[in-house]
């Protein structure tokens, strides 16, 4: 976008005013500022107004304003999504959803699914399940409790109930959207009838899924306003189960048996050292002795007897790994880990919660990718180099999705920003080019990462991409800058 | 990169100001209370967008560092609309949290030394120079205090009476000298100027250390072993800022509920009597921020009101660590007042809510807000000190 004229910016000021009323507009430098970047890398954008929604009508109003003046929309929740996605690339109007559009709009207990506004968090979803819903439950991520539930799903996201049921972008029942001219439409079980429903949004199929035009876009084709996710039904018992692993292989095999298994309902890796970050060791090193991974295992179960079964059988993987492998994988209790780790850890657990190694600093930074489960083995030793060729700790962060169909790669860096950053984004390009030369597909990438990816890509892939953007917002206003276009 | 020449701030400032540089990811933890998941922070709760919680805030003092910020007139508003309730430091759960009103405070006097401060705030600093206290009261040196209740120069106790109970919440001030007498307690007054918490509070520290030299002075000529305020904000600044600032008190600081459980511990002290003594049975219980968030003084209130024999305790949702400021402090009750009542608003309808009758602090500063909101509401709640209610319960 070109840079806005006094008068055109006065005039859109105005406007937004009539809007939103002008105490939910700003165009003050000092309000704008906190939005121009996140805790990555990624080049900061200042943008130029930031308007705070309440109503769907009002969405659909800055909607049509933004195509009308060529002015940019930015979608905006938490800013917490470590890839720059809510940088304003080519400035514009930021709408921040997480102020006044945070409704839970409803819960629908036999269906078992959740209607959110788009500002809804985590944290604001557990307390009201936990206050008003008790048998159901959502999942949480490996992020603050303050991050957006509608933008982790919207971009697929992992949980701490990963291993049973995969990303929470396949948990969307539906949406309702603001396309780019204003039109607003329901997508999912939830097209049904003429005015929005709330006891009609139990599925996604079998209708042509429209919801792939939206999922994973980065806000690139319209603007979600609704967002229905599945619940799941809690369980009596919920614990965990903590393994040690010795060997970048055996943990890689055993993540992979563990998932095959299907009796936990997640499973993550975390380098060893992470697990001294969480008892206060600012920047820890491996002792050559000391295992390479900490695992945590989450299961739930019925029944005590329920929970004894699954047990065995997640024993009995941990023994079948150290017979092939020569007994290099350990399982014990949460709380006896914990007490012997110190409790930071038990932040790993207790989620949505606050994973104290990542908010050590003023920067956090990653390549996280979708992986081939099998190639695990292999990035995580790769990855090891990489962090010491950096001198940055070691940070792997993996899961096993959906019981082995994929699983999850990620390679993390906490660091200082004004001091770090140009380092850490060396690190960074290194694993962008490890994950993609083994088969990984970065996720809530930054721009500069689906730069470099599209070297790697079909090109008809690119073209399709680029039509159905061109299709979906062809005034450009809808997040530009992502993906390069 | 280029920064900011702060060298011109008091130590303690400079040193949390570059704390902003290598602290914050921005998690957006500090907005909520940490696992209760309630909304605690009246700045961004009032101002919503993201300059007016502590992380913008961060973020403000690190692009004023980095020159990617301007001084401006309108920077002063998201740095100065906060009532430093330090709720943010008890919901953060990175290494910075319990310096992020120390961070507040220092981007405060980054802007009074760089563009001046605020106009209704920079008054406080002016009456201070004049009168040795912020409301503009002539000074009073409490020799008619001492006189009436034949104290003596010198005392193992110093009662700190603090400006907001001296010229404005007498019946607070009285109580506790009520209070210390029937507990028989050696105590004194002294005169005092003011603690300097105000000026602190808005990032105006010139006055500050001479201040602070002052009452230390004065209470070491009493020869006293303890200091006890009933004012949180008098001790959360004897307690804490004075060795911030470089002046030693040289003796224990308590609160009037410390030194009162204390001494109703000892055997052969009076018990306090049924209800109170004046009916109050159902109460809930504001915690003030300076005793909470900022020391994490939570109990000892509570237990005092649980040694008021058929007093019942009722508490808010919003309690201890994830409790809601009264909205007077950090210079917003000059500052922003009107501001200042429809924070306190929002907390006489949480204590309404409870069902009780009285609504119990221990703040004076708390008390003048929260009365001022209750009688504009219009509820009915009693807005009482503690201490008001132990000098009726003895």
């Amino acid at each position: 976008m070109e840079k806005l004229t006094d008068r055109k910016r006065s005039e859109i000021k105005g406007r937004l005013e009539g809007i939103f009323g002008p105490e939910n507009v700003t165009d003050k430098v000092h309000d704008l500022f906190p939005y121009s970047y996140d805790a990555t890398e990624c080049e900061p954008h200042m943008p130029d107004f930031v308007v705070l929604p309440e109503y769907v009508d009002q969405v659909v109003a800055v909607v049509k304003l933004a195509s009308e003046s060529g002015v940019p929309l930015v979608p905006y929740i938490s800013g917490n999504n470590i890839g720059g996605l809510t940088i304003p690339e080519r400035g514009g109007i930021v709408v921040d959803f997480s102020k006044r559009m945070n409704r839970i709009l409803h819960v629908h207990e036999s269906h078992m699914y959740a209607i959110l506004e788009p500002g809804v968090t985590f944290g604001q979803l557990k307390k009201h399940l936990d206050d008003h819903h008790p048998g159901l439950r959502y999942s949480y991520p490996f992020a603050p409790p303050f991050s957006g539930a509608v933008g982790n799903a919207m971009l697929s996201g992992m949980n701490n109930m990963s291993c049973a049921h995969g990303s929470m972008g396949d948990w969307i029942n539906g949406v309702e959207v603001v396309l780019h001219d204003g039109t607003v439409a329901r997508v999912g079980s939830c097209f049904l009838g003429k005015e929005f429903r709330p006891d009609n949004w139990h599925s996604r199929y079998p209708m042509p899924d429209l919801l792939g035009m939206f999922v994973n876009w980065q806000g690139m084709t319209g603007i979600v306003t609704k967002c229905a996710v599945q619940l799941w039904p809690r369980r009596p018992i919920e614990t965990a189960y903590v393994g040690i692993a010795y060997g970048f292989e055996t943990t890689a095999e055993l993540m992979r048996e563990l998932g095959r298994a299907e009796v936990i309902d997640d499973i993550s890796a975390v380098s060893v050292e992470v697990a001294k970050m969480s008892v206060g060791i600012p920047t820890p090193i491996k002792i050559p002795e000391e295992p390479d991974f900490a695992l945590l295992v989450p299961v739930s179960a019925l029944t005590r007897k329920h929970l004894e079964a699954k047990y065995e059988i997640i024993q009995d993987v941990f023994a079948k790994v150290n017979r092939k492998h020569g007994n290099k994988t350990f399982i014990t209790k949460f709380d006896t880990f914990a007490s012997l780790v110190g409790e930071g850890v038990r932040a790993f657990y207790d989620l949505p919660g606050v994973v104290t190694p990542l908010v050590e600093y003023s920067g956090l930074t990653w390549f996280g990718s979708y992986a081939p489960p099998e190639h695990l083995g292999t990035l995580f030793e790769k990855a090891n180099a990489i962090f010491h060729k950096y001198n940055f700790p070691a940070f792997v962060y993996s899961k096993i999705m959906k019981s082995g169909h994929y699983g999850i790669f990620r390679s993390i860096i906490r660091y200082k920003k004004d001091s770090e950053e140009d380092r850490a984004h060396r690190a960074m390009e290194e694993f962008f080019d490890l994950g993609v030369e083994h088969g990984c597909i970065p996720y809530k990438a930054p721009v500069w990462m689906c730069e470099r990816l599209k070297e790697h890509i079909d090109p008809n892939w690119l073209e399709l991409f680029k039509r159905v953007k061109g299709l979906m917002d062809p005034k450009g206003i809808l997040n530009p800058g992502r993906w390069g276009v | 990169m280029e920064f900011a020449d702060i060298s011109g701030l008091s130590q303690p400032s400079q040193e949390a100001l570059k704390l902003v540089l290598d602290r914050c990811i921005k998690c957006n933890t500090c907005k909520y209370a940490y696992k209760e998941f309630t909304p605690t922070c009246p700045s961004g709760e009032s101002f919503k967008f993201e300059s007016y919680w502590a992380s913008g805030r961060i973020r403000i003092a690190r692009g004023l560092l980095t020159k990617r910020l301007e001084w401006t007139e309108d920077i002063l508003h998201p740095i100065f609309a906060c009532t430093t309730c330090g709720a943010c430091k008890d919901s953060c759960q990175a290494p910075q949290k319990d310096r992020i009103v120390d961070i507040i405070e220092a981007l405060r006097e980054f802007a009074v030394k760089s563009v001046g401060a605020p106009a209704r705030q920079a008054r406080l600093d002016q009456l201070v120079v004049e009168h040795h206290n912020p409301y503009g009261n002539a000074h009073s040196d409490n020799a008619d205090i001492r006189a009436k209740y034949h104290l003596k120069p010198t005392a193992s106790v110093v009662y700190f009476i603090g400006c907001t109970s001296n010229y404005r919440q007498q019946r607070l001030r009285d109580a506790t000298l009520s209070v210390l007498q029937k507990l028989g307690v050696d105590f004194t007054v002294v005169d005092e100027r003011c603690c300097g918490s105000p000026l602190i509070r808005t990032g105006q520290l010139d006055l500050v250390p001479g201040l602070m030299r002052h009452n230390v002075g004065e209470i070491a000529k009493t020869g006293a072993k303890i200091v006890v305020t009933s004012c949180a904000g008098c001790y959360r600044t004897m307690k804490q800022d004075f060795a911030k600032y470089g002046v030693g008190i040289g003796v224990e600081v308590l609160h009037t509920t410390e030194l009162i459980n204390r001494e109703l511990g000892k055997a052969g002290t009076k018990r306090l009597q049924q209800g109170g003594g004046a009916g109050a049975t159902t109460v809930t219980y504001h915690d003030p921020c300076h005793l909470g968030h900022h020391i994490g003084l939570f109990e000892p209130p509570r237990d005092l009101l649980a040694r008021i024999p058929g007093v019942e305790l009722v508490e808010m949702p919003r309690n201890r660590t994830a409790s809601w400021c009264c909205g007077a402090g950090g210079g917003v009750k000059i500052g922003y007042p009107d501001w200042a009542l429809r924070v306190a608003g929002e907390r006489v309808e949480e204590a309404r809510r409870t069902g009780a009758g009285t609504l119990v602090s221990t703040c004076p500063f708390c008390k003048t807000n929260l009365s001022d909101a209750n009688a504009q509401a219009g509820t009915g709640l009693d807005v009482v000190d503690l201490v008001e209610l132990i000098d009726r319960a003895l």
